[in-house]
């Protein structure tokens, strides 16, 4: 009882917060189930960005959502093109999901971030089989709102970065002599455990 | 019926319709150019940042509407049709042929020589690159040889292409940066210069990669051409009694039932490989039952390109992926071929890769992994040597079957029979596949072997071929080809087929550049008969 009050305390704090002012569709994502994921941000995104770094990544996946638009021509490709549209958003599915997930997290035992590591594994495990999601999608694609924010973020510029510990900036605005030479290691904070020497 | 009356009627939009049109009004100021395009103007400049955003987050392809749905062909590489055609998003790969591609039966006894001098055509690639912008370097070869150096030096290597460089070139290859229609550090042509978006072949932010609706856009306002775009021709008009073009029709994406009539004195038809031999097979007469420009009876043979080869080593050098994935190196090593030996003939190109290090969900023995330990197997991959993507562009010469043929299965909104394109190999090609593909195998292992490297798997032969051209050949002889080494058609004198369909045989690399420096000729030839 007490822990549920405290969720819900942390829910209304939360949502009155700057990062969680992100306006999403009522039906979709209310600020309870953006609390949620950000909750499992924690766990599903790497600690070296830290929780600062895990809040933008979600708030870049709930703008992603928000701009979202269906039925739009998507690039035609080269050597065998075919007219594909956008489908519908991937995100109705989300909320259903994210109050499933906070359920089975209650099950055992109260909020999703405070379980066991092996705990969350098992939960996501179980979610991602139930949803067909075997691999991390390419872009979001609506089969689990955590796979989703998992590719939102792993397949992102910074990620990139992240796993080289170098200051790539793929796809974005550079100068060219930027390119020229080996690319800068990140700073210490956000590079997390130095990787293995290559 | 609305007509309009010009001096030289352009039929088709594309890279080759801007220069032709750029170099014709240079030559002949005060020249009436109209240019008709079926697809749209996209001239918002303004929003391309936006869409260049939309399309790396979204997948979206950022030239709205650049496409008419029914106005399709089977065979064809690209769905575009736009001012400024296929070339609204090239990567700006501004690749030469070599004087072997127009002396292949001379030299070889296959295929077939290409009506014009090297020397000659060699000048009009060095205005094409004048015009285009080029970055690039000389080549190592000797036998590249140029009349006058490239406008700008070249792309800069990325630091993993410098790596990529050094590891290529101890195979004894010599590679070279790609050449690239791009502005490389200054606005140039009012076109920005190059912010490395990476996304040249979809769509440049800054117009940095040349891209011709700026051409198009720089003429209407120095009122050197009248556009009509969304204006579809789908027949060219005979003279009563002779053998002259008077007009060309044209049917507005607006207005499907009314006729509009372009007249004037000469035609270009400038629409690419698959819509210059559509339309003329299209405006067939009683008395050119074949199709206009088609007594030879070649009107939509001998489709031509190339087809490649591709592969993917690993090596043991360190690179960062995502530094200048657009950007390559290339080797002319084998453009060349003695006499003395089986014949192959192929371009080599290397890339920095993201292949096979991607981030994973699961691990090898499918556990899901989440956060930090998703990240320590990613790093553990992606930090363990380098991906490297190969290819190989080899000379695949068509046959007289290599074929654009109507289809009565596949129609417009107008009833016409809309283009189906199969190309083929000629015997002597066919026959040599195998060896092509020892040969490339063999190169690309020489690579590899440099770095304690493998390929990944085996090279795979593409599933197309790229950089099409051909359906109007040029030649000497109207017996054996559609136009002569201008474009100008055996069988109609005042009209033009431009570009990529004349070339006979389709070379070992991109080839835009030559479409480019073609169009160029044939508007000098248009210019002294005007």
């Amino acid at each position: 009882m007490k822990r549920r009050r405290a969720i819900q305390t942390l829910a209304t704090a939360a949502a009155a917060l700057p990062l969680l002012r992100v306006p999403l569709e009522a039906q979709q994502l209310s600020s309870d189930h953006v609390f949620v994921l950000r909750d499992v941000a924690a766990t599903v995104l790497p600690s070296s960005i830290g929780r600062k770094g895990q809040d933008e990544a979600v708030d870049d996946f709930l703008r992603w959502i928000r701009e979202y638009k269906d039925g739009v021509p998507l690039s035609h490709g080269y050597g065998e093109p075919r007219l594909v549209k956008s489908g519908p958003s991937p995100a109705p599915g989300y909320a259903s999901q994210i109050a499933s997930l906070q359920a089975a997290a209650k099950a055992r035992g109260g909020r999703f971030g405070a379980l066991p590591l092996e705990d969350r594994r098992a939960l996501l495990d179980e979610a991602f089989k139930a949803a067909d999601v075997r691999a991390l999608p390419g872009r979001p694609d609506g089969k689990h709102v955590v796979a989703d924010l998992m590719a939102h973020y792993f397949r992102s510029s910074a990620a990139n970065d992240l796993c080289y510990n170098a200051r790539i900036g793929r796809n974005t605005y550079r100068a060219i002599r930027v390119t020229t030479v080996r690319p800068q290691p990140l700073a210490a904070q956000a590079a997390g455990p130095k990787p293995q020497a290559r | 019926m609305p007509v309009h009356e010009s001096d030289v009627c352009v039929i088709g939009g594309g890279i080759t319709a801007a220069m032709l049109i750029e170099r014709l009004a240079e030559l002949k100021p005060g020249l009436r150019i109209t240019a008709v395009e079926a697809g749209r103007s996209i001239f918002d400049r303004e929003n391309r940042g936006t869409y260049h955003r939309r399309a790396l987050e979204y997948g979206e392809h950022p030239w709205h509407d650049d496409y008419i749905e029914d106005q399709q062909a089977k065979g064809m590489i690209s769905m575009t049709m736009a001012v400024g055609g296929q070339a609204l998003h090239w990567g700006g790969a501004c690749n030469r042929f070599s004087e072997e591609d127009l002396r292949l039966k001379s030299m070889y006894g296959l295929a077939y020589d290409w009506p014009l001098e090297w020397n000659e055509l060699e000048t009009y690639y060095v205005d094409a690159e004048r015009r285009l912008h080029v970055a690039g370097d000389p080549s190592p070869y000797p036998e590249d040889r140029r009349s006058a150096p490239y406008p700008q030096p070249a792309m800069p290597l990325s630091y993993n292409l410098q790596v990529l460089k050094k590891w290529a070139e101890q195979s004894g290859m010599k590679f070279s940066p790609l050449p690239l229609s791009r502005n490389i550090d200054k606005p140039h042509g009012g076109r920005g210069a190059c912010g490395l978006y990476d996304t040249c072949g979809d769509v440049c932010p800054t117009g940095a990669r040349y891209s011709p609706d700026y051409t198009y856009q720089q003429l209407i306002a120095a009122k050197k051409v009248t556009l009509h775009d969304r204006m579809l021709v789908r027949k060219l008009v005979l003279a009563d009694g002779n053998d002259t073009i008077v007009a060309a029709h044209g049917y507005h994406q607006d207005r499907p039932t009314e006729v509009t009539e372009y007249r004037a004195r000469w035609f270009v038809l400038a629409s690419g490989q698959c819509w210059s031999p559509h339309l003329l097979l299209l405006s067939a007469t009683s008395r050119f039952p074949n199709g206009l420009a088609n007594r030879s009876g070649l009107v939509g043979r001998y489709m031509n390109g190339h087809k490649f080869i591709s592969a993917q080593a690993m090596i043991d050098e360190e690179t960062f992926p995502g530094q200048n994935m657009a950007h390559s190196l290339i080797s002319r090593e084998y453009f060349r071929c003695a006499a003395d030996t089986p014949f192959v003939r192929h371009d080599t190109r290397v890339w920095e890769s993201a292949a096979g290090k991607e981030p994973r969900l699961r691990s090898a023995d499918g556990r899901l992994m989440l956060g930090d330990e998703l990240l320590t197997e990613w790093r553990s991959r992606a930090l363990k040597g380098s991906s490297v993507r190969l290819r190989a562009y080899y000379d695949s010469h068509p046959s007289a079957d290599s074929r654009l043929t109507l289809d009565p299965s596949s129609k417009n909104r107008y009833g016409d029979p809309m283009p189906k394109i199969e190309r083929q190999l000629d015997a002597a090609a066919l026959a040599r596949e195998g060896a092509t593909m020892h040969h490339v195998t063999a190169v690309f292992e020489r690579l590899a072997r440099a770095s304690n490297g493998r390929l990944v798997s085996k090279p795979v032969n593409s599933s197309y071929w790229d950089h099409p051209a051909g359906g109007c050949r040029m030649g000497a002889d109207p017996a054996t080809s559609v136009c002569d080494s201008y474009g100008r058609s055996h069988d109609h004198e005042n009209l033009f087929v431009i570009g990529a369909p004349t070339l006979p045989t389709g070379g070992v690399t991109n080839g835009t550049l030559t479409f480019v420096a073609v169009s160029l000729r044939s508007a000098d030839r248009l210019a002294q008969l005007t």
